[in-house]
């Protein structure tokens, strides 16, 4: 034991020599890409496919996108860090130790916080060098990336929140038209209405949403309804006016959905998936990547989606103001950083590589960032995409100039949720909704 | 254990129920109660751990039919498969290793020879000196977290081993607990040697350090466990994938809101990276708990 | 903390002190011992604290060394409803928390000190969960609570009920937390009881086995005071463990449902990473540090003056 002891001593000097020396990384002789993103790891399934058409899933098809981009370009070689969804804490924490990736995933919304810091590299020149105009972007992917004039992230896709529907339960609830299209509410109370009436058929609630300790949920819900009032709460990007009628309005119609028990309550995210695949409830509201799992599920027998189908439909129109939803986008943006001429030139193929693939990527539900895609006879055979084609155009994101958006959607999801639940009086969620993010704002 | 409480029994064991120095005699009516409620306790402590082992054993897509398929079979160890696929797993476990085994080698030493200083030499300052390393004990790391960051940017110390090591080394838990434990030990022992004229890190290495054994297993077990299962820093300073440790990692491999199938692949994760700390623990579980045992009454 | 544990020895160690005086004058090489431990605990410790104090005083974020505004943010984290809440909210776990890990603790070290295989075995059930990390513990317990298909939402169901909303009712999710963070943390209390427990005399038993004294008797007379020292230790590192929630709040709730669950620490962690709001986080990580330093000197003060009084 004693000599254990000792031994571990002089194991102190090894170790630290042995850290040192593995600190030295080997030199490749292809040049080296870092490409940090998060939508998971799937080694497992999709870890040495380079058939992209093969490949399923936000992870599947990346993963297999990246493959093949490796393999296309023996003389490159990206190599992939995954990170835990979103990733910003630590985005954050390694521009601030000055070793960023070369490319990262960033949400449109999310750009700004970091351009505004001078830590991207504006992409106009590098893009136009391999062949990619800004008019050949959707005009919303274009204006998510745009800050200052300039394009910041070479963007991949547009997404946003959809009425994913179980056809069953609606044709039950008699919600179910003679064409066979589901009865979506024109109104606030229709939506009520319509809630009630679902819920006297089934016997079970007309939304899933997931609600446990969200933010984002709540946060998308209430810009899109205010969007639809033409509420124009950001037009000082430093500062909210949110305590408003209109805002009031939307939280009102949530809290009686709440109140009336028209919807699941203590859900949280995955929760809420698998209630809505075992068909509890009449619409999920979530994003655009579940369409390809849901409509795997309501192909296969036996399921609950399979006995009367599934469809998807962008959020009604409940409000007399412009037709509009809340979107956002994901983006592939390039660090600030000395690099060589190989170095950017391999970013400049691998952003062109993924810009050509935009369709590929396109099959997990977003909506493609590229023009042609989103035009072409392909795109529009996907499943379901002839009912959420219309996003293309609803798609409102917040001002670009907005920062913070990730911090403003954890103040406004609290206060709307403490107001929906009945933790606080609604104006008063409200009022502080709005003085809490104006805090934020001032002291950016 | 065994050994501690053969130590302090009050007489050597006769029969099974015997030797309990909390004055139980023999088995009583009370006892079989006590023993019956410990171990109905006991069941509720491992029914969330047998919990995520079952669901770790069954197909991701069973499971979005029902749950009750828990309980019967077919069981599978695809998701265990799947995940030594993903590559990385193996180096984060390596990272995991040296991170936590160089912090605690780095520890012992640290603050055996401190310790050693404070209990049994004097030099000037030394009581303000000690006082201010035991404040340290109230520091949170999270107070320090942002100031450290910064620093070890500017050291260009992230991604690197030292950089996930250091920062534990300055923990001043170890030096506290081996200063207890220097002025345990009986005077006369390093007296005697002095009178031989042995030098003073002589006597520390010959004399007193063999005898603190069980306070180096305490303090070791502890470190190396705190630092397997750290979360806050790796997060933050082994930001590439090469540098992930397993709990990063394993993190990081959770896919993003798509997932909708893969609560058995989540849950084979945590076995797969709870699984090598509790082998360990097992398998040291006597030392362990001698060490936690030994330390702490002094 | 110090005191409790160290003022017995030191104090048997006193007449030898005497002898010996000429080799205990104070030297600065003896100091060199300890050197290597100062070098890092200042470099790494000390210059990051007072660089917080000196960044508290700023308006900084990651990616500029800011500006000086005196105390303004400490005005600010005193005007924020919030920060309040998360200081609250941390009061209330220690209080959900400590008082159960020592009674939960010492009712486990009575009943498995025994020296039967079965108690062996039970010790080491009890033990096991301690060695798990946040991450994991925060896995399992996630899906104990999660409506739907959760542990607890099965086993109801054999009954045809449905589980209370730990993770989103406001009244319970500290106590969801707390429930993991007992599960989680049981073990050392347990073993520091343990092994208290077995240092007491077995002859002290015995003479109460005579005296026919009953088991809350002999408990009340003869083990609680004989433990009353580890009793304070436990409760001390605990107060101090569980000030310093951090993921279990984040992982289980990311302090929701609106700020309910927010301790502390995630407050300085969210101002740090997600406000990018430097200045104040680290202002609120010197509240944080002096509260703590407060607690432990309370219990410093406490001990001494319970040394004193022995």
């Amino acid at each position: 034991m004693i000599h254990t002891l000792r031994t571990s001593f002089l194991a102190a000097t090894a170790a630290c020599a042995l850290a040192g020396g593995l600190l030295a990384s080997p030199a490749f002789a292809a040049t080296e890409l870092t490409f940090q993103r998060f939508f998971g790891a799937c080694d497992a399934d999709f870890g040495s496919n380079t058939d992209v058409s093969k490949a399923v899933g936000e992870c599947g098809i990346i993963t297999s996108m990246v493959n093949k981009f490796n393999a296309d370009n023996p003389d490159i070689h990206v190599a992939v860090t995954t990170v835990e969804w979103p990733g910003y804490d630590q985005l954050t924490a390694q521009f601030a130790a000055g070793d960023p990736p070369d490319i990262v995933t960033i949400h449109h919304s999310a750009l700004s916080d970091y351009q505004t810091k001078g830590l991207l590299l504006p992409l106009d020149d590098l893009l136009a060098a391999n062949g990619i105009k800004p008019a050949d972007f959707t005009d919303a992917s274009r204006n998510g990336v745009t800050k200052d004039g300039k394009i910041y992230g070479l963007p991949i896709d547009n997404w946003t929140m959809l009425f994913h529907i179980n056809m069953d339960l609606f044709k039950q609830a008699g919600l179910v038209d003679a064409s066979g299209k589901p009865i979506l509410p024109k109104s606030v109370d229709e939506l009520l209405a319509q809630a009630k009436q679902f819920k006297e058929k089934t016997g079970k609630p007309y939304l899933i949403q997931n609600l446990a300790n969200e933010t984002a949920l709540y946060t998308r819900n209430l810009y899109t309804y205010l969007f639809q009032q033409n509420s124009d709460f950001f037009a000082d990007p430093t500062k909210v006016k949110i305590n408003t009628p209109e805002a009031k309005k939307v939280v009102e119609m949530y809290k009686a959905i709440f109140d009336q028990g028209d919807t699941t309550k203590d859900l949280d995210y995955a929760a809420s998936i698998n209630a809505f695949l075992a068909g509890e409830g009449g619409v999920h509201l979530n994003g655009t990547w579940m369409i390809g799992d849901y409509n795997a599920s309501a192909e296969k027998p036996g399921t609950a989606l399979n006995k009367g189908g599934y469809a998807v439909y962008p959020y009604p129109q409940l409000f007399s103001g412009k037709h509009a939803q809340y979107a956002d986008g994901h983006s592939l943006a390039v660090s600030q950083k000395d690099r060589s001429e190989e170095q950017t030139a391999a970013i400049g193929k691998f952003l062109k590589f993924m810009a050509d693939h935009d369709f590929d990527w396109s099959r997990t539900g977003h909506l493609p960032a590229m023009k042609a895609v989103l035009d072409s006879a392909a795109f529009k055979a996907l499943p379901h995409r002839d009912t959420v084609a219309p996003i293309a155009e609803l798609g409102t994101s917040l001002p670009g100039a907005v920062q913070r958006q990730f911090a403003i959607q954890d103040i406004i999801g609290q206060e709307m949720s403490a107001a929906i639940t009945g933790q606080k009086e609604v104006d008063a969620s409200l009022a502080d909704m709005e003085s809490r993010i104006n805090e934020l704002l001032a002291n950016l | 254990m065994s050994s501690m409480t053969s130590a302090h029994a009050p007489t050597p064991a006769s029969d099974v129920g015997r030797g309990a120095p909390s004055g139980m005699v023999g088995r009583t009516t009370g006892d079989r109660i006590i023993l019956g409620l410990t171990i109905a306790l006991a069941i509720v402590m491992m029914a969330p751990l047998l919990w995520v082992v079952a669901l770790s054993l069954k197909d991701n897509k069973e499971l979005m039919v029902s749950m009750n398929a828990v309980f019967h079979a077919p069981y599978t160890v695809q998701n265990y498969i799947n995940i030594l696929a993903t590559s990385s797993v193996f180096r984060w476990i390596l990272n995991s290793l040296v991170v936590a085994g160089g912090l605690t080698v780095g520890t012992l030493v640290l603050s055996s020879l401190a310790g050693y200083g404070f209990a049994r030499l004097n030099f000037p300052f030394r009581n303000v000196l000690f006082v201010i390393v035991l404040m340290g004990l109230a520091v949170p790391e999270q107070a320090v977290l942002i100031a450290r960051h910064q620093l070890f940017s500017w050291l260009k110390l992230h991604n690197t081993y030292p950089g996930l090591i250091l920062p534990g080394l300055s923990a001043p838990f170890g030096v506290f607990l081996m200063t207890q434990y220097f002025r345990a030990i009986p005077k006369e022992l390093d007296e005697a040697a002095l009178l031989d004229n042995a030098s003073r890190f002589k006597i520390f290495w010959k004399v007193l350090l063999p005898l603190t054994l069980p306070a180096q297993a305490t303090l070791g077990i502890f470190t190396f466990l705190g630092a397997w299962n750290d979360y806050l820093w790796p997060l933050i300073s082994g930001t590439k994938k090469e540098m992930y440790t397993l709990t990063v990692g394993i993190a990081s491999t959770q896919t993003n809101f798509a997932q909708s199938e893969g609560l058995g692949f989540l849950m084979s994760q945590a076995v797969f990276a709870g699984a090598p700390i509790l082998i360990l623990y097992l398998f040291f579980q006597k030392y362990i708990v001698t060490a936690v045992s030994g330390a702490a009454v002094r | 903390m110090a005191d409790a544990a160290l003022s017995s020895p030191a104090n048997r160690a006193a007449p030898a002190k005497a002898r010996v005086q000429n080799v205990q004058a104070p030297l600065w090489r003896n100091a060199l011992f300890v050197l290597p431990f100062l070098v890092v605990f200042v470099a790494l410790l000390v210059v990051p604290l007072v660089w917080g104090i000196w960044l508290s005083l700023h308006k900084a974020d990651a990616f500029s060394s800011g500006r000086f505004v005196g105390f303004a943010n400490y005005v600010r984290l005193y005007n924020d409803k919030i920060f309040w809440q998360a200081i609250g909210n941390t009061f209330y776990f220690v209080l959900l928390t400590v008082p159960a890990l020592a009674v939960i603790g010492l009712m486990l070290a009575l009943a498995l000190n025994s020296r039967t295989r079965t108690a062996a075995v039970l010790r080491t059930v009890f033990f096991a969960s301690s060695v798990l990390s946040v991450t994991i513990v925060t896995l399992i317990w996630r899906i104990v609570f999660v409506p739907g298909f959760g542990l607890l939402a099965t086993v109801y169901g054999w009954f045809g009920a449905a589980p209370p909303a730990f993770l989103s009712d406001p009244d319970l999710v500290m106590i969801a937390i707390a429930i993991a963070t007992i599960w989680w943390c049981i073990g050392l209390p347990m073993m520091l009881f343990l092994s208290a427990l077995q240092q007491i005399p077995g002859d002290i038993y015995e003479a109460a086995a005579l005296d026919n004294a009953n088991r809350w008797r002999t408990f009340r007379y003869i083990t609680l005071p004989s433990i009353k020292r580890t009793f304070v230790l436990v409760v001390v590192i605990q107060i101090v463990l569980q000030f310093q929630l951090f993921g279990q709040a984040k992982l289980m709730t990311n302090g929701g449902p609106n700020n309910v669950s927010k301790p502390m620490v995630l407050y300085i962690y969210e101002a740090a990473f997600t406000k990018w709001d430097l200045g104040l986080g680290a202002a609120a990580s010197e509240v944080l540090f002096v509260l703590i330093l407060i607690a432990a000197m309370v219990q410093f003060l406490v001990s001494r003056r319970k040394g004193e009084s022995a």
